[in-house]
């Protein structure tokens, strides 16, 4: 039997229409630029906890989807957290935390969820990072345990292949964690009293 | 060609234009000065649930704009600039907001330094209704076609609200509403009439928008 050119041509293009309807997504959000943070620092000191898990973490909110956002949420908190305090050390251990009288900061990761067109019937790629921010002084009494949920979308889906879509819609949910991070922060009731009794103690760093 | 060919090419294009209307509003017949330093920045919402105000229709009134000499500076060079205040959930929503951003030194600062003296909102969405009719195609090996005929009709609804960064207040609004209905027709070989919603909406809008400003040249 002879293969046609036709044949042919018609065989690579039905393989390249079942491979673009392949429903796998990697994404890798590695060495991406943040911008930085225009707010101005209160005077607190803080130790920052980025543990391994933390910078190398990969959310896999289902089966075929992975989004390696270790490096990315590292960047994008780490700004964030250097325009909320005006001394920052960043630590990969508890152990490692040598500032006194100051807050440390434990962020954690609590759950990632993604839905597509496919799932929702919506015309966009949605994205949610579910943040736990573990708040001690550095004497290691627990200040809070505070929740902070991030959300991402695009602005459509159209033309939009899978894993840039999901890419798109993690970095906003993640530029989205930092803005949260700056405005609600210092909002954080207990947050707010060890603030007042920080300043009676005179702890300020200014 | 044949006469009533060419007649039925003439109505089925010229059924693909679109009707755009604008409507503008200013709360005072003062011209809007911005001299050769200052810059505009348009912005566009992003905080409805439903539709994002797409970046590609900014782009599109941004660069409408910049035929008439005026500094039109990229929308997320300024939102990456002033971070974390204009993302969806820190965007200021009104003026009272905008003026307690404002009177943040930090912030204020910034908007100096980069000179930016206007503020250009945009807000609204392309939207596909009425879909009508059915086209199908196939592919075999001995060749293949597309047989049938759709329609559907778009409408873009679009406001843009301009503030005044120096004066922290409200210049005018101006509403564009385009609506038209598109075509594919297959026979073997899709054809689409295609009626251009969009970029009515956005030459349009953009063409008047430069009426708001005047050059201030010395």
């Amino acid at each position: 039997m002879q293969i046609t050119r036709i044949e042919i041509i018609t065989a690579f293009l039905a393989l390249l229409i079942i491979t673009g309807c392949s429903s796998s997504a990697q994404v890798q959000l590695a060495e991406r630029q943040f911008p930085t943070v225009v707010s101005k620092p209160k005077p607190v000191s803080a130790s920052i906890v980025f543990d391994s898990e933390f910078r190398g973490y990969v959310a896999a909110p289902n089966k075929s989807t992975s989004i390696e956002i270790g490096n990315a949420q590292t960047t994008m908190l780490g700004n964030a957290f250097k325009g909320l305090f005006n001394r920052v050390e960043v630590v990969s251990s508890r152990d490692e935390v040598s500032l006194e009288n100051a807050l440390v900061i434990t962020p954690s990761v609590q759950e990632v969820q993604v839905s597509t067109p496919s799932d929702t019937y919506l015309n966009v790629y949605e994205v949610w990072i579910k943040y736990n921010l573990d708040i001690h002084t550095s004497e290691g009494d627990q200040i809070d345990s505070w929740f902070m949920p991030a959300y991402g979308k695009t602005p459509d889906s159209f033309m939009l292949y899978k894993t840039n879509a999901i890419e798109e819609a993690t970095i906003i949910a993640l530029r989205d964690a930092g803005a949260k991070l700056i405005l609600d922060f210092y909002r954080i009731p207990s947050v707010y009293s060890w603030m007042v009794q920080h300043r009676k103690t005179g702890g300020s760093n200014e | 060609m044949s006469k009533p060919l060419l007649a039925a090419a003439t109505i089925l294009l010229c059924a693909c234009g679109a009707t755009t209307s604008i409507d503008e509003y200013r709360p005072s017949n003062s011209v809007m000065e911005i001299n050769r330093d200052e810059s505009v920045v348009i912005l566009g919402r992003r905080d409805a649930g439903h539709y994002d105000t797409d970046r590609e229709f900014i782009s599109c009134v941004a660069s409408r704009m910049k035929g008439a000499n005026i500094n039109v500076m990229p929308e997320q060079q300024f939102i990456d600039s002033i971070y974390p205040w204009f993302e969806p959930r820190t965007a200021p929503k009104g003026l009272k907001r905008l003026t307690r951003l404002m009177q943040d030194p930090n912030i204020r600062h910034e908007v100096d330094r980069q000179s930016i003296r206007y503020l250009v909102w945009l807000d609204g969405s392309t939207e596909t209704q009425n879909q009508g009719g059915s086209i199908s195609c196939a592919i075999s090996p001995g060749g293949g076609g597309c047989f049938g005929f759709a329609q559907w009709e778009k409408s873009s609804v679009y406001e843009a609200i301009i503030w005044d960064l120096n004066e922290l207040s409200e210049k005018g609004r101006l509403r564009v509403d385009s609506a038209g209905t598109s075509y594919l027709i297959g026979a073997v070989a899709p054809i689409p009439l295609l009626s251009p919603v969009k970029k009515d909406a956005c030459s349009s809008l953009g063409k008047q928008l430069k009426k708001f400003f005047s050059l201030d040249r010395e």
